[in-house]
């Protein structure tokens, strides 16, 4: 397999702790462990929090020099406040466009901050729980991702970092509106806190479709992790605040709290009903699922979505044994085109990624007992 | 499609210019449509985008012309004095451009805030320690130029100059970030 090396470029006083290579290569994001409350249904717990400075203009209007210094004062008061300087700091413009797009694959950054032509910039910590982005829509953006349902945990470190922050930088701050940001569906608190849900069982008993108008009148939102609109691939689902203003850090991650822990009885409901009710559909629908996974030449990143989907369902519900949700959790964002490339060591074309994707499924879930002896004499 | 103007960024927005008594659409990003006059946004982009939200909430500047026009027949349109950016340009892109902007439109973002916010205005959250600081300078200048008046009133003159230069130097400290400067 081919070894690829990065040049980051060095802001002053920034030391690079560590290998950008190992954001890039190391599939399995720390937010991908499979510990957490209630980890079979919500995958991950995410914050996020917008912040700007006061004598800037924000990124939308600035000139190149005004992002260039609110990149360097940013990335200063991060390294130079921690006790152990333990962020990586990396810079859009030094990065090629395959390892931007295996960070947002990631989730560690946001599509709209890989654009290199906008002075992005992106500072992760080690375990990959934090990173801080700058120059995104606002100048500063402080995500914080964990894995399983630990609302008051991952924001008590985005709070954390947020706090390390402001000590040495001058916030846009208002007695009446709060955090200013730059668009006014973040103003106030500027947190977004969202979790990442798998909602297989509410979606093949169409419950979701009652379901997410109804949270949207809560002051929520739910979308498709992938896809747009309710359309989610792989079942997957994000709820997440809409409201901002008005209300206090707590009060919103209260209800956000609440709403997931009804979605979690009713996906538990309705999961428990599909056993009792159709058992045989489910587990030929599940194991059909498996084989496809196990067996496929082309695999395309729809189905096998939907197919990890069915397989992680069969393993909550323990029809499927012999496979490790953390393989599953690596797959997931392994088979998604950039990672697949890198994986590679090449660009793909589409066909490519296919045969590639399928093969690599292959690969990871030649269990015994499951992968077909031929397997193995045709990989050897 | 990329922007018509920096070839750079993909194109988000539509500007549709009269030219020559024809209209003329170019196709821009955000950052450049932010520097541009007139802005439409292009009908196809995702559902439910902060810009569409506000056009449609909104239907462009109207409601706040009247609103504007009712009160005072003579108020010209407001501009950011920093980035520039107009009230009805930013309905258009749903974006504010600096800190500035909150301040020049100040009186209008209740109206905003409370359509996208569920009818709140007001923040009610953290808020970041350094600007309890500043905030509990200034409720503090506030109260020693109160007493000043009184003793001014009351003619105790000696006081009243002491507590001048009490202020003075409270005004100071605010405007140099809350550190008390002993050589000044």
């Amino acid at each position: 397999m081919k070894r690829i090396n990065f040049n980051t470029s060095l802001l002053m006083g920034v030391k690079q702790t560590m290998s950008i290579e190992k954001f890039i290569r190391n599939s399995v994001a720390g937010w991908m462990a499979t510990h957490g409350e209630h980890s079979d249904i919500v995958m991950t717990t995410r914050i996020r929090l917008a912040r700007n400075l006061t004598d800037y203009c924000f990124p939308i209007a600035s000139t190149e020099e005004q992002a260039l210094a609110v990149d360097k004062m940013v990335a200063n008061a991060l390294v130079e406040e921690g006790e152990k300087p333990s962020y990586s700091y990396m810079k859009m413009s030094s990065l090629p466009s395959l390892e931007r797009e295996v960070l947002i694959e990631k989730h560690l950054i946001s599509p709209q901050l890989a654009d290199p032509k906008r002075h992005g910039a992106v500072m992760l910590s080690e375990d990959e729980t934090v990173s801080v982005m700058v120059n995104e829509e606002d100048h500063i953006r402080i995500q914080c991702i964990y894995p399983g349902l630990q609302i008051e945990e991952a924001y008590k470190k985005a709070d954390e970092v947020d706090d390390l922050l402001e000590k040495e930088l001058p916030y846009a701050f208002d007695e009446q509106f709060g955090y200013l940001t730059s668009c006014p569906s973040n103003t106030g608190t500027g947190m977004r806190a969202s979790v990442m849900m798998h909602l297989p069982a509410l979606t093949i008993t169409k419950q979701i479709d009652r379901i997410i108008p109804a949270i949207s009148r809560l002051g929520m939102v739910v979308r498709g992790i992938y896809g747009e609109g309710s359309k989610a691939l792989g079942n997957v689902y994000q709820v997440s605040n809409q409201v901002t203003l008005g209300k206090t850090e707590s009060e919103i991650l209260e209800d956000l709290g609440n709403i997931t822990a009804r979605l979690i009885v009713h996906e538990r409901k309705a999961r428990e009903v599909l056993l009792e009710k159709s058992r045989l559909a489910l587990e030929n629908r599940l194991f059909r699922s498996l084989g496809t996974l196990v067996y496929a030449r082309l695999l395309q990143t729809g189905e096998a979505a939907r197919c990890l989907s069915d397989v992680r369902l069969g393993i909550d519900l323990d029809i499927i044994q012999n496979v490790d949700v953390s393989i599953l959790n690596e797959l997931m964002i392994f088979m998604q085109p950039g990672f697949l490339q890198q994986y590679a060591g090449t660009e793909l074309t589409q066909e490519e990624r296919d045969i590639f994707r399928a093969k690599l499924f292959r690969e990871r879930l030649h269990i015994d007992g499951i992968a077909p002896t031929s397997e193995k004499r045709t990989d050897e | 499609m990329i922007c018509e103007n920096c070839k750079e960024r993909p194109a988000s927005v539509i500007i549709t210019k009269g030219y020559m008594g024809e209209s003329v659409e170019r196709h821009l990003c955000e950052k450049c449509a932010f520097q541009s006059e007139t802005i439409h946004f292009n009908p196809d982009q995702e559902p439910l985008s902060i810009q569409q939200f506000l056009a449609h909430w909104f239907g462009g500047t109207e409601p706040f012309q009247s609103h504007q026009q009712s009160r005072t027949a003579t108020s010209s349109r407001l501009e950011c004095p920093r980035c520039k950016l107009t009230f009805e340009k930013f309905l258009d892109i749903g974006k504010f451009g600096c800190a500035t902007c909150y301040d020049t439109f100040r009186a209008r973002l209740p109206y905003v805030f409370g359509k996208l916010h569920s009818g709140h205005t007001a923040h009610t959250g953290k808020i970041p320690v350094s600007f309890n600081e500043s905030y509990a300078i200034k409720r503090k200048i506030e109260e020693v130029r109160t007493k000043m008046q009184e003793a001014v009133a009351e003619e105790r003159f000696e006081e009243a100059a002491a507590l001048r230069d009490e202020a003075n130097k409270l005004q100071h400290q605010l405007a140099h970030g809350g550190e008390a400067d002993d050589v000044y």
